[in-house]
């Protein structure tokens, strides 16, 4: 069943002294699957990615690549190649030369290697750039080069390190796709570092989501966003409000907490342990699952003084406060209620499904990008 | 509006520099190309034009026969120079990760000392009582001193390498430093182990300071005159020594200068033939 793995990683780990840059990384990528390594800078992701093309060597642990424990094996004999984040052409060289490489180092000629070339090009829409130099090309022609030197000779996996980190947002967009397309047409296992959680949801078959160079969780987009392990995925990936709660008796099955003197129930806990009642929790629920003065009931509602309205073009952003704390609300512009206005009240529902408890002690993990940290 | 008044302070700007370039080149070389037509009278250099300067180089072999064997020796001090300074470049740019500074001027400080004194200092090292010499007779190797290291070319050859070694290593060095790294992990990662990377990359673009050091060695070997006069014994003179006793001895500064100008074209024309690897950066190579 190993050989179902295109790489697998057991117990890796990279210090520097004592500084700690991954800690005990653990996960089998699956062949074909596009696998992308998310978290702020910082957090690790660039060195594993490092570890696995054999750019760095791990302080422990093991990489297995179609099955073979590849840390003893240098860079230049691993069946891996990276899609550097400045691209790394050879500026010396055609782009015609630049795709030859690595066919060259293998021994196959300029005249061989034509056929190969061709398709790789025509993969990234290329044609005709054959005799230019790369600083004759601009950011997005020289990713796309640099993605058609990395594929022309079939790699087991292609390992891309922020490849569209230094290309503008609309450019961006256009080559998320065309990687995506890419990555579906010649089905090589992608890893894929980014710290834009945009990205990593919108193309990723899965995410690894990490932090310090802590692995917080591994799952597929759906799982991430829904279901995030930690408050710290929770809070880096969508919006989310994190209330201060007091821990009630459970009530069935379901746990219990009151923030200012409203009860709330959750569908998820991640405290571990017997909780006793009155010991602090965090109550989460993401932004786009706060109703506003609606008409379909919901678990629980409470009222908000509305403090602030943000337009933001397809919707609106609604902060209330829920005594003495902020409750963030995202409506949709269709649906959106001019009477609505700062100091009014708004009715606010929340759905038991949609709230999630974590322990208070997650707090420093979170993420905040509200007004306070500005 | 500032166009027009941009013209003639453009000219005003470039005054300094045109005076300068008129009084320490353009004027002393065109004064020696011009007397490099006359001719000595006596003990004095008459103002009357011919090409005998010129003609008397080009039909006797000797002259030619220095040239040739001081071109030959300064391609072999220019080579020996770079097989010695790019090395000590490639190591101290992709090797050495601490104390990178203190290196590079320790690798530059020979230029900071008297070219007398480090002429000196190699005949003290190769001399018949020399470091040489001595350490190897007390040692029993040998019972007479070798005779070969001092006073012929090969110590000629020895000291002018050692002379130009800082003269390729700088901008082969500052060549090599320019190389983005992640152009050799690409290499690497691309399938080109160290020697590979080397030839396709490092190589390749190190090329604009490998001239640039190779002309420097080149042409600094083949105009110096004090080496082989200090350490080449009398089959070392050269080209340099030609033209430096024509000013001093013999006093015939019409075929001084006339000898002076053929090295200077000779020189222009390497420069020329080579600059255009020198100056441009990256591109070159590919078709």
């Amino acid at each position: 069943m190993a050989e179902e793995n295109a790489i697998e990683l057991r117990g890796v780990k990279k210090a520097w002294g004592d500084v700690v840059a991954v800690q005990s990384f653990d996960v089998e990528i699956r062949k074909g699957e596009f696998f992308s390594l998310l978290g702020p800078s910082g957090c690790g992701k660039t060195t594993t990615l490092r570890m696995i093309a054999g750019l760095e060597e791990p302080t422990e642990g093991q990489i297995l690549l179609e099955g073979h424990d590849v840390v003893r094996v240098p860079p230049y004999r691993r069946n891996v190649h990276t899609v550097f984040q400045d691209y790394a052409l050879f500026p010396h060289m055609t782009v015609n030369k630049n795709i030859w490489f690595p066919l060259k180092m293998r021994g196959i000629s300029l005249s061989d290697a034509g056929q190969r070339i061709d398709r790789v090009l025509r993969l990234v829409n290329m044609e005709g750039y054959e005799r230019r130099l790369p600083q004759q090309l601009s950011g997005g022609q020289r990713q796309r080069i640099a993605l058609a030197r990395s594929l022309v000779d079939e790699p087991a996996a292609l390992l891309l390190d922020e490849p569209l980190g230094a290309l503008d947002f609309k450019l961006r967009g256009a080559m998320q796709k065309v990687l995506k397309d890419i990555q579906r047409n010649v089905g090589i296992t992608f890893i894929y570092v980014t710290h834009d959680q945009t990205e990593a949801l919108t193309m990723s078959d899965r995410i690894a989501v990490m932090k310090s160079g802590r692995v917080h969780q591994i799952g597929t987009p759906d799982e991430i966003y829904s279901r995030p392990a930690t408050a710290f995925v929770a809070s880096f990936i969508g919006e989310m409000n994190f209330l201060h709660g007091r821990r009630l008796q459970a009530q069935g099955e379901m746990p219990q907490a009151e923030v200012g003197g409203h009860r709330f129930r959750a569908s998820r806990s991640t405290i571990t342990g017997t909780p006793g009642s009155g010991d602090e929790v965090l109550v989460c629920i993401r932004t786009e699952r706060v109703q506003v003065n609606s008409h379909r009931g919901t678990d629980h509602e409470v009222e908000g003084t509305v403090r602030r309205i943000v337009y933001r073009g397809t919707d609106y952003e609604l902060t209330c406060d829920l005594a003495g704390q902020e409750v963030r609300a995202v409506v949709s512009a269709v649906d959106w209620n001019p009477e609505l206005r700062v100091g009014t009240q708004a009715r606010l529902g929340f759905n038991a499904a949609d709230i999630t408890f974590f322990p208070q002690a997650e707090e420093k993990e979170i993420v905040q990008y509200t007004t306070e940290a500005v | 509006m500032g166009e027009r008044f941009s013209a003639p302070r453009a000219l005003l700007r470039g005054i300094p520099i045109t005076v300068w370039m008129l009084c320490l080149v353009a004027v002393p070389l065109g004064y020696t190309f011009l007397i490099s037509f006359f001719q000595v009278e006596g003990l004095q250099i008459a103002a009357k034009f011919t090409l005998k300067n010129y003609r008397l180089f080009f039909t006797d072999p000797m002259y030619s026969g220095i040239l040739l064997k001081s071109m030959l020796l300064a391609l072999a001090i220019a080579l020996l120079a770079i097989l010695a300074g790019y090395p000590l470049a490639y190591m101290l740019s992709f090797r050495v990760r601490r104390g990178k500074q203190a290196l590079f001027m320790l690798s530059i400080i020979p230029l900071w000392v008297s070219y007398l004194v480090r002429i000196i200092a190699w005949r003290t090292i190769l001399g018949n009582k020399g470091v040489i010499n001595s350490a190897l007779t007390s040692l029993g190797l040998i019972q007479e001193p070798l005779s070969f290291l001092l006073y012929n070319r090969f110590a000629i050859a020895v000291t002018l390498t050692y002379i130009c070694i800082p003269f390729v290593f700088i901008p082969v060095y500052t060549s090599l430093e320019k190389i983005p790294r992640n152009i050799m992990e690409a290499s690497s990662d691309l399938g080109a182990g160290e020697l590979r990377t080397f030839f396709n990359v490092v190589l390749p673009l190190s090329l604009p300071g490998l001239v640039t050091g190779f002309i420097f060695a080149f042409i600094i070997a083949l105009g110096d005159y004090i080496i082989p006069q200090q350490l080449g014994g009398t089959q070392g003179i050269m080209f340099g020594n030609l033209i430096w006793s024509q000013f001093g001895f013999a006093f015939n500064w019409p075929f001084g200068a006339a000898l002076s100008f053929i090295l200077l074209a000779i020189s222009v024309t390497i420069l020329g033939l080579t600059s255009r690897f020198g100056s441009t950066e990256g591109g070159f190579l590919s078709e």
